[in-house]
């Protein structure tokens, strides 16, 4: 009997969890759409324009790792407190102090990075308490906090024109003080904990040739998105003179489209297979980054390319996450860390390279280019998985074990 | 660990001229224990024909003689059921043959106990009681005529009719647990409130057995009185861990290279390699003799299942003797340093590495390899095993012709599965109904064999490639003559059988598809319904008769309220 999903968990974690991912993903990339006006006023060259607004991707996939290890040694909930706590105090000092220099605006970053590691929290939290059967629905529900970048590239730049950028950094602290608030009184740890995951855990998965495939596959869908996500307000503004606000817009749709058609992303790889669900969106990703990179005449024409590149992004993200735990069945704690880290890696080299060839080259171009053709070797490193994969899966024992 | 129990039995004549009773105990040590388990029987010779005491004691010991020489991977019932069988046909010839025993016929009444487990098999009116916790619970029920002057006739009995019905039942063991097997000269005296006191009166089962038919004598039983009393003191381990558990404490080898000597095999070849398996070639330095050593990756060396089912496959593999399969070396633990086994090796190449190599297989080719699996696949499913995993890459041809079907890694052979978490195999290669979480059956293997089939005629699947992870939506299978038109219907019709995709349209069993392909063209089969398409669209259908009908209730809602 498989009682109701409701009634199996504990809800006010799952809500209060989901509340603080998403809270957390929308400062995550809150630079983005600030980048504008904070390069104005801090005199940015597009390259530290890049690597700003890079910087809390970054930082937030490698700091994946450490809470991952933090949510193991002391408990998801405290392990989120703590996160939280660095992301408001940064955030405080930001608005109270404010942001005089690229090296300030280097360190905010650093402090959001924590923000982008609620993924390592907020789904262990939540999921704990849940069956496996009902372990998808949770996952999807607290997941579903990705939305909050949408968030932030709704609202941040047109609140920077009423108050101020730097007074949007205090605004920001409403939300994460109420999320705050809900999740010191709701959240709570599941009763079973896993067992810690030790380094030799990550190493010895390093060996296998599939991880490695799959963490560049992440980082080419979700670091496209990510990237693309957090560059796209500078994108707009640079190319087709778009005001702060409006760029915002249209990247907030774009990023909406991106992250929308995730799970649509997870039942095609469920139906049709996931290689070859992931051969068809880099495929088409890389032909529409390759579309992308000689830049559109106007910015209407640019979201027609640029709305379908980040909803072919998103849905890899969808099938990228329908296969990890299916393939990695018994190492899938130490491998989400690992592919989220990887995804944060490439988000920040797709970001800061845009700022970079920007600068050099005086176009994007060239990072768009070099970015479409990851994706045209990551559809070559699926045709090798392919192959490998038409094997035998599972073993004799796994079912005969519970005679 | 083996199971434990302590054994006592009493059978004594009483009033009667002699005694029909019979008791039969087989208690093997060591490995037979685990694999075939104990066997406790007691039969009652049916009085008032000659004969009867022959009848008890021939079924008892041809019984507990045969159960042990069935094929170690038949379950207890499967092959309680072929031996009782057997010794019904017997003691029917017999009494047809010899006028003086007309009519002989017995009841049986037998436990297996075997690992955390036991397994019961009856017919007639000797009852086996179970005493757990206190409490005192008939596992049987007597084949006799409810009728209070029929009370003694039986329904069913060994040598009453050449149809035996054999009642099977099955449970898990607990420490402490009373069995009690007995003739109705014992429990009819006692009645079931005395058999439960004279059950925990002693200790000793021995004492126990003795009470019980000295009682029953005492109460005047007209009978002969029969008890059998075991006592289950420590349990087993379960059958998988029993297999297993000499090699438990081998570690896998690293990976070896050529010329490497492992015990006494020399390294001469690696001849695959996969995501869990190595396959080597080797010399055995004693023999000069070409063998095949299968290992682990090194990678799984602390992949407690994985090394398990290595363990688990050599067992299998042992116990297949068959030209279909090669055969595994009887190479004891102790010879061995590290984790492999090694079996037979035959110059040849797999199917696959034939198609990858351009092979082109012609129609007669196919058929032939079609009956040689299919001889090969029932082979296995004889002995209750199957193998899951057929395709190309595991069919071996050697260079006489000859078919071999390899790799037993993921074959299943046991049936009391209680939970699938997820069903092994190659996905192309996977029926239908395993994706939706059934367990494996034969079927599912001749599903494999009809695609193996399928893909070598034509080099694609009938529904197409499927991938790992993913859960496909199966809809009909592509005739093979739309790819390779010069395919005769006949071979097609056989094909598109096996593969079709509900289970209860393919052949039943290996040997209906081989003797299909055997009679091939003389005997052709028809060509497979066309499912229409209201049978096709499952639930979708529903869907549309419920949205039309809300149209047109709205409709006459408006039609309605317009008048």
């Amino acid at each position: 009997m498989k009682t109701s999903f409701w009634k199996a968990g504990h809800t006010p974690t799952l809500l209060s969890s989901f509340l603080y991912f998403d809270l957390s993903f929308m400062v995550w990339v809150l630079l983005g759409p600030l980048a504008v006006q904070m390069a104005t006023d801090l005199h940015l060259t597009p390259a530290q324009k890049g690597l700003m607004v890079a910087t809390p991707v970054l930082a937030g996939a490698l700091l994946r790792i450490v809470m991952g290890v933090l949510v193991d040694q002391i408990k998801p909930k405290m392990a989120g407190l703590i996160g939280q706590m660095i992301v408001i105090a940064s955030l405080l000092i930001a608005w109270l102090h404010g942001i005089q220099t690229f090296q300030h605006a280097l360190l905010l970053g650093l402090g959001l990075g924590f923000a982008g590691a609620a993924f390592a929290v907020a789904l262990p939290l939540a999921s704990r308490w849940y069956p496996p059967e009902h372990q998808g629905t949770a996952l999807g529900i607290a997941g579903a906090g990705n939305s909050g970048t949408v968030f932030a590239a709704l609202f941040a730049p047109s609140l920077a024109v009423a108050y101020g950028w730097n007074n949007v950094f205090g605004l920001a602290l409403i939300p994460l003080g109420i999320a705050l608030a809900a999740y010191m009184i709701f959240a709570k740890d599941s009763p079973d904990t896993p067992p810690a995951k030790s380094l030799s855990q990550y190493l010895a998965i390093l060996k296998d040739k599939d991880a490695w495939w799959f963490m560049f596959f992440y980082s080419v869908t979700f670091g496209g998105f990510v990237g693309l996500a957090s560059s796209l307000t500078i994108y707009f503004n640079d190319l087709y003179a778009l005001g702060p606000v409006k760029a915002g817009y249209c990247t907030a749709a774009c990023v909406f489209a991106g992250s929308l058609v995730r799970p649509i992303g997870g039942l095609m790889a469920d139906r049709i297979g996931g290689v070859r669900t992931l051969l068809t969106t880099y495929t088409i990703a890389a032909i529409l980054l390759f579309i992308m990179s000689f830049g559109q005449p106007t910015y209407v024409m640019a979201l027609i390319v640029i709305i379908p590149t980040m909803a072919v992004l998103g849905m890899g993200n969808g099938a990228v996450f329908q296969l990890v735990p299916q393939r990695f069945r018994k190492e899938i704690g130490v491998m989400t860390g690992l592919v989220g880290m990887a995804g944060g890696v490439g988000g920040f080299y797709l970001a800061a390279s845009l700022g970079y060839f920007k600068q050099s080259t005086g176009s994007y171009q060239m990072g768009l280019m070099i970015f479409a053709t990851l994706a045209v070797i990551a559809t070559i490193g699926l045709m090798g998985v392919k192959t490998r994969w038409r094997t035998t899966w599972g073993s004799a024992t796994a079912t005969t074990a519970k005679v | 660990m083996p199971l434990k129990f302590e054994i006592g039995q009493s059978s004594l004549t009483g009033p009667r001229e002699r005694n029909e009773d019979y008791i039969g105990v087989v208690t093997p040590e060591n490995a037979q224990l685990s694999t075939k388990g104990a066997l406790i029987a007691v039969a009652d010779g049916v009085s008032g024909n000659a004969g009867g005491g022959e009848a008890s004691e021939m079924t008892v010991r041809t019984v507990s003689a045969d159960y042990y020489a069935t094929p170690d991977t038949w379950q207890p019932p499967a092959a309680l059921d072929k031996v009782i069988t057997a010794a019904n046909r017997w003691l029917i010839s017999q009494a047809n043959a010899n006028r003086d025993l007309a009519g002989m016929a017995t009841t049986l009444s037998l436990l297996i106990l075997r690992g955390q487990r036991y397994y019961s098999a009856h017919v007639g009116d000797t009852r086996i009681y179970l005493l757990r916790d206190g409490a005192l619970k008939q596992l049987t029920t007597d084949h006799v005529w409810d009728r209070p002057d029929m009370r003694h006739v039986l329904k069913r009995a060994v040598g009453l009719d050449a149809h035996l019905a054999i009642d099977f039942a099955e449970g898990a063991l607990q420490v402490g647990d009373v069995f009690a097997l007995m003739s109705d000269g014992v429990w009819e005296a006692l009645g079931e409130k005395a058999i439960h006191e004279g059950l925990s009166k002693f200790n000793s089962a021995q004492m126990v057995a003795e009470y019980l038919t000295k009682t029953a004598l005492n109460l005047q039983s007209a009978d002969n009185s029969t008890a059998v009393i075991v006592k289950i003191t420590e349990l087993g381990a379960d059958s998988l861990s029993e297999r297993i558990a000499d090699g438990k404490h081998l570690a896998l080898p690293p990976k070896l290279c050529v010329g490497e000597l492992i015990d006494d095999f020399e390294v001469i070849e690696i001849l695959h390699e996969s995501r869990a398996s190595l396959l080597y070639k080797v010399r055995q330095i004693e023999t000069n003799q070409i063998f095949v050593l299968k290992t682990l990756q090194p990678l799984l060396a602390n992949d407690l299942e994985s090394c398990n089912g290595l363990l688990n496959e050599e067992w299998l593999g042992k116990r297949v003797v068959s030209q279909y399969v090669p055969q595994v070396l009887p190479l004891s633990l102790e010879k061995r340093s590290k984790l492999y086994f090694v079996m037979s090796w035959h110059e040849g190449a797999t199917l696959q590495q034939r198609l990858d190599s351009g092979h082109y297989f012609t129609v007669a080719g196919t058929a032939k390899i079609g009956i040689d699996l299919l001889r090969g696949i029932g082979a296995l499913h004889r002995l209750s095993i199957i193998h899951r995993d057929i395709k190309p890459a595991n069919v071996h041809q050697a260079s006489d012709q000859r078919l071999r079907i390899l790799d037993l890694g993921v074959a299943l052979n046991s049936t009391d599965i209680t939970e699938v978490i997820q069903n092994p195999g190659t996905p192309s290669f996977m029926a239908p109904e395993l994706f939706e979480g059934q367990s494996a059956n034969a079927q599912t293997d001749i599903y494999a064999a009809g695609v193996t089939l399928y893909h070598l005629l034509t080099r694609k699947y009938p529904y197409g490639e499927i991938e790992p992870f993913q859960h496909p939506k199966f809809g009909e299978p592509t005739p093979l003559t739309r790819y390779r038109p010069d395919i005769p219907y006949w071979l097609e019709n056989i094909v598109l059988k096996a593969v079709a995709r509900d289970a209860d349209k393919r052949f039943e069993t290996a040997e209906e598809m081989l003797h299909a392909l055997e009679v091939g063209e003389l005997k052709p089969l028809l060509a497979p319904a066309r499912t229409p398409l209201i049978a096709r669209a499952r639930l979708v259908k529903w869907q549309w008769i419920a949205i039309f009908s809300f149209i047109i209730n709205i409709l006459l809602v408006y039609l309605l309220v317009v008048s």
